[in-house]
């Protein structure tokens, strides 16, 4: 640890631009990473508002309408069905309308179809659900927010092919910059290294000192931007809390397993740190090999 | 033992360095190189170290044939030998010890066998009081003497100097060649340099270099082109 400092210091300046470049490049992944996680999160809830909803003739009985719940249960596209019978919806009429006593007069839970309120597990199955429901006899009308849906799925799908994008070229130009700041302190150490090498030192001893500088700087930069971070997402706490005061729990995932990404919790932010730190420490110690490789022979 | 047997060396662009070199210098033994500028001393140094590869022959050091084709162990070849600089070669930022222990250091010695084998090496070249200066702090004969400690420790058995003496003056010359005495019989020590001097005092054997090619070995000699 002596001697990585020492290094360090005898170098402030290709230090200082090492630490800065990656502290930079690592403080956009953190946010590009946090960012897409809340989105995620955010359009997994929206997707899980009911996304097709069918009104049955009055006249359907509600067997045959349990029938055709029970068949999109057992289709494995679905996340739940609700079914809403005429009583119910009689209920939400007088509810919604109970300053209104005229209006409360004119109905009876007769002229109320029953529905069917679905959620589907995938976007992709929306219209699968809508086309089935439709060819189903009893059915009145099928209400499917199919723009809505496409435009969320657009969404999503531009949101991970940007981020892909983005990752790609912070982790291209952090090891292109990263490099050149090697290739540098190789340069300034050329008799030192030149000197060992006659004195009989291996080639990984030689590199040694550069690797560390790397690995070093990949944990503390990941580290201060993550802190740096941390503090700004602290700081707007209370307005994303008023913003999202509907949404009680957001959360991407798997089949298997789901993280929550709101409320902020301490295991999503572990893995954002986990995930920032890996990501430091692997490019940072990547470009220095790849510099040392090529210019300590 | 160095061997050289038929050595040629010819640079890129075709200009010869040394050419039909065979010599024998054995183990512990003192030798002068001499020769005017450019007649080769410094190439055969290079080559006895491996940081020139000769175009044809073969060279011998100890049990290594560093010529064969699929050579691999340079590291072992280098830690056998110490090598002195006209220009010292000892690190700017860090002090008198530490240049020296680099050269234990490199090979992993044990920390306590580098503090005996360092204070042993500094007592030998009688620079131990300065052992925490800085290069900066130290004359031209104290930078040498520093190079000469690095270059003994570590049981390297081969020293090479090269022109060892060609930046100090007179008296220390002599002070520092008196260090290479001490060390007579127990390293194989070859000397290229152009003191004459030196050469005619201590009649030791000298390989002359004349024309890129060996022009005299001579047992006890001087210097003479």
């Amino acid at each position: 640890m002596k001697s990585l400092l020492t290094n360090i210091r005898r170098t402030p300046y290709q230090s200082a631009a090492a630490f800065l470049a990656l502290f930079l490049n690592l403080f956009l992944a953190v946010v590009i990473l946090f960012s897409s996680s809340f989105i995620y999160g955010l359009l997994s809830y929206v997707e899980t508002r009911p996304q097709v909803t069918v009104y049955f003739k009055t006249q359907t009985v509600s067997d045959d309408v349990f029938k055709m719940r029970d068949n999109l249960i057992n289709s494995g596209k679905t996340l739940s069905v609700k079914y809403i019978s005429q009583q119910d919806a009689y209920k939400t009429y007088q509810q919604l309308n109970k300053d209104n006593p005229l209006l409360l007069e004119m109905v009876s839970p007769a002229i109320f179809p029953a529905s069917l309120e679905i959620n589907a597990k995938k976007p992709v199955y929306l219209p699968q659900i809508a086309e089935f429901l439709k060819k189903q006899s009893g059915v009145d009308e099928v209400v499917f927010q199919k723009i809505i849906i496409d435009r969320l799925m657009t969404l999503t799908n531009l949101i991970k092919k940007t981020a892909i994008i983005f990752g790609v070229f912070l982790i291209v130009t952090t090891i292109i910059i990263l490099f050149t700041i090697t290739h540098f302190k190789v340069a300034l150490k050329k008799e030192e290294i030149e000197l060992l090498r006659l004195l009989g030192a291996s080639r990984g001893y030689v590199k040694k000192p550069f690797l560390e500088e790397g690995l070093f700087f990949g944990f503390v930069s990941a580290s201060v931007a993550f802190l740096l971070f941390l503090g700004i997402i602290f700081y707007i706490n209370p307005f994303l809390s008023s913003y999202l005061s509907g949404a009680d729990n957001l959360t991407i995932g798997w089949d298997f397993h789901q993280l929550a990404v709101w409320p902020l919790n301490g295991i999503f932010l572990a893995i954002i740190y986990g995930v920032t730190v890996f990501f430091g420490i692997t490019i940072s110690t990547l470009a220095t090999l790849f510099a040392t490789q090529k210019y300590i022979k | 033992m160095i061997q050289f047997t038929k050595v040629v060396k010819r640079f890129p662009l075709g200009n010869v360095a040394v050419t039909d070199l065979s010599f024998t210098i054995d183990d512990n033994e003192f030798v002068f190189l001499v020769g005017p500028s450019g007649a080769g001393k410094t190439t055969i140094l290079k080559l006895v170290t491996k940081e020139l590869t000769p175009n044809s022959g073969t060279i011998l050091v100890e049990d290594l044939e560093i010529t064969a084709k699929h050579f691999h162990d340079l590291e072992k070849l280098r830690r056998k030998i110490g090598v002195v600089f006209q220009d010292f070669k000892v690190l700017p930022d860090k002090n008198v010890w530490e240049n020296v222990a680099l050269s234990l250091q490199i090979i992993n010695t044990p920390r306590n066998l580098i503090r005996s084998q360092v204070n042993q090496a500094l007592d030998l070249v009688n620079i131990r009081t300065k052992a925490q200066m800085f290069p900066i702090q130290l004359s031209a004969g104290e930078l040498q003497r520093v190079a000469i400690a690095r270059a003994i420790c570590g049981n390297r058995k081969i020293i090479l100097a090269d022109e060892p003496t060609g930046n100090l003056d007179p008296q220390t010359t002599w002070e520092i060649i008196k260090i290479f005495k001490k060390l007579e019989g127990m390293k194989t020590i070859i000397i290229a340099t152009h003191n004459t001097d030196i050469v005619n005092s201590l009649k030791k054997r000298v390989l002359i270099m004349k024309n890129n090619r060996l022009f005299k070995d001579v047992h006890k000699g001087g210097y003479e082109l």
